[in-house]
């Protein structure tokens, strides 16, 4: 193990701990130790914060959002097979895609016609809740 | 008897396929009949399930249907005159879903609509948890039935080389892969410098895998480690090799990965959320602070003290015993038999 490693302790060892892990927190203490540490941890400048892709769940989805899903833009890429050795169906269902390519751009611009007026129609009803509300408010 | 199990999809890692495979081979043992089918079939499950056109149960026979996932087409089986008993595996919210796959945000999102009146409609309402009982305003709960065998012997002695954090489950959003990540590249940079990440799970799609795969590679290079399609004996090389599981799932309606690591003997730390808490009771640590520092230090506190992990360990032997198979069995049947 890594010289200095706290998480190497015990490592390959028969289970059943020893003597001097007595002294070690329970269950029920340990969370209270993290945060202590974390705490401490954190004020002598550790646990810089990380960035990069971060999962954000939407509850209540805005309307610019929904423009913005409004427009139908279906990537090819994601048709696949799932079978083992699918990379010909894949292919072909691809070249299928592409040949169709016609009709299916025909679709969606239908498709996102509507969803696009019917987010006009929602965003204007907004507005004139808004200004319903205001009015009635004064 | 005959029960039919019916199931919106049927896949080849999924935990509700498995459990239909494990009810059936119950079933078989105890004489009775049926066949299994799903609205939806991975062609990689084989012949273990028929599509839904080829229910045709007999008047007197009952239908268990597991729901997990939206399945317009269940409707149908709902109009026939056996009895039915549903059993919820749960249906995650779409919130974690609508801007990473509207498709699944949209299954989600509709059926956890349609599971109410699916629960109406039944004679029989269940849940595999507690937690998921409840949502259906039930208390009757029969739990996964879990067996370890293939898993082999809880392990004798801590695994040897790095000290390696592995979480097993789906790479979808509301389980946080993220998160691990970001937790492992904290606790190299705060202490444990050359812990691993292993993150076991059928990829949502293969975008997100490469996501996943990106994010690793910029904040915990070559620490990262993805699995799929394992067989049950390298799941439990997996485990073995584990110094703990963490999970940081933000929904889970049982969450299987938590007994598997019991029997093992792994060390779990978990988000007390869904169905762990109930799953889990005394047996794990349970964190809901969103700051991956405290969870990282609590890590620490598990790899450091070996009678904490002892603990824990023993701990989670006695909740194995809790969901051993002849009582979930028997909980079963007199479900299917009331």
């Amino acid at each position: 193990m890594t010289a200095g490693q706290p998480a190497g302790e015990g490592a390959g060892r028969t289970l059943g701990g020893s003597p001097g892990d007595a002294a070690g927190p329970t269950p029920e203490e340990a969370l209270a130790a993290a945060r202590a540490r974390a705490a401490a941890a954190r004020a002598a400048g550790g646990y810089a914060d990380l960035g990069g892709f971060r999962i954000a769940p939407k509850d209540r989805i805005g309307t610019d959002q929904l423009m913005e899903w409004a427009v139908l833009e279906p990537d090819e890429s994601t048709m696949r097979s799932t079978r083992r050795l699918g990379a010909p169906i894949t292919y072909f269902k691809r070249a299928l895609l592409h040949v169709l390519r016609q009709y299916h751009g025909e679709l969606t611009a239908e498709q996102t016609r509507f969803n696009m007026h019917l987010l006009v129609h929602v965003a204007e009803l907004e507005d004139r809740i808004a200004r319903l509300e205001a009015e009635r408010g004064r | 008897m005959n029960v039919h199990q019916v199931l919106s999809g049927a896949g080849p890692h999924d935990a509700v396929s498995n459990q239909a495979r494990a009810f059936r081979a119950l079933f078989e043992e105890w004489g009775w009949g049926g066949a299994d089918v799903a609205a939806g079939i991975d062609p990689r499950v084989g012949k273990a399930f028929g599509p839904l056109g080829a229910l045709d149960p007999a008047s007197g026979d009952t239908l268990l249907l597991h729901y997990s996932a939206y399945a317009p087409r269940l409707r149908a089986v709902l109009d026939r005159p056996q009895r039915k008993v549903l059993l919820s595996h749960n249906v995650t919210p779409a919130r974690w879903f609508w801007d990473y796959e509207p498709r699944i945000a949209i299954q989600c999102a509709l059926g956890r609509q349609q599971l109410p009146e699916y629960a109406a409609r039944c004679d029989v309402v269940a849940g595999v948890s507690a937690f998921n009982a409840a949502e259906l305003g039930s208390d009757r709960v029969v739990p996964i039935l879990f067996d370890p065998a293939g898993l082999g012997a809880p392990r004798l002695s801590e695994p040897a080389g790095p000290p390696t954090l592995l979480f097993v489950g789906r790479l979808a959003p509301h389980k946080r892969q993220d998160e691990l990540i970001r937790l492992i590249a904290l606790l190299r940079d705060n202490g444990v410098p050359d812990a691993r990440l292993v993150l076991v799970g059928e990829p949502m799609k293969p975008w997100y895998l490469e996501e996943l795969e990106r994010l690793g590679d910029a904040l915990a290079p070559g620490a990262v480690t993805f699995r799929s399609g394992l067989t049950v004996e390298e799941l439990a090389a997996e485990y073995a090799a584990a110094a703990l599981l963490v999970c940081l799932s933000e929904h889970e309606g049982f969450c299987i990965p938590l007994l598997e690591a019991f029997h093992v003997g792994v060390p779990v730390v978990a988000r007390p959320v869904g169905g762990i808490p109930e799953v889990a009771d005394d047996a794990a640590l349970l964190i809901a602070d969103g700051d991956l520092a405290v969870v990282a230090e609590l890590c620490r506190v598990v790899l450091e003290n070996a009678a904490l992990r002892g603990t824990l360990r023993a701990r989670g032997a006695a909740r194995v015993e809790h969901y051993a198979r002849g009582p979930v069995a028997a909980r079963l049947r007199a479900l299917l038999q009331e």
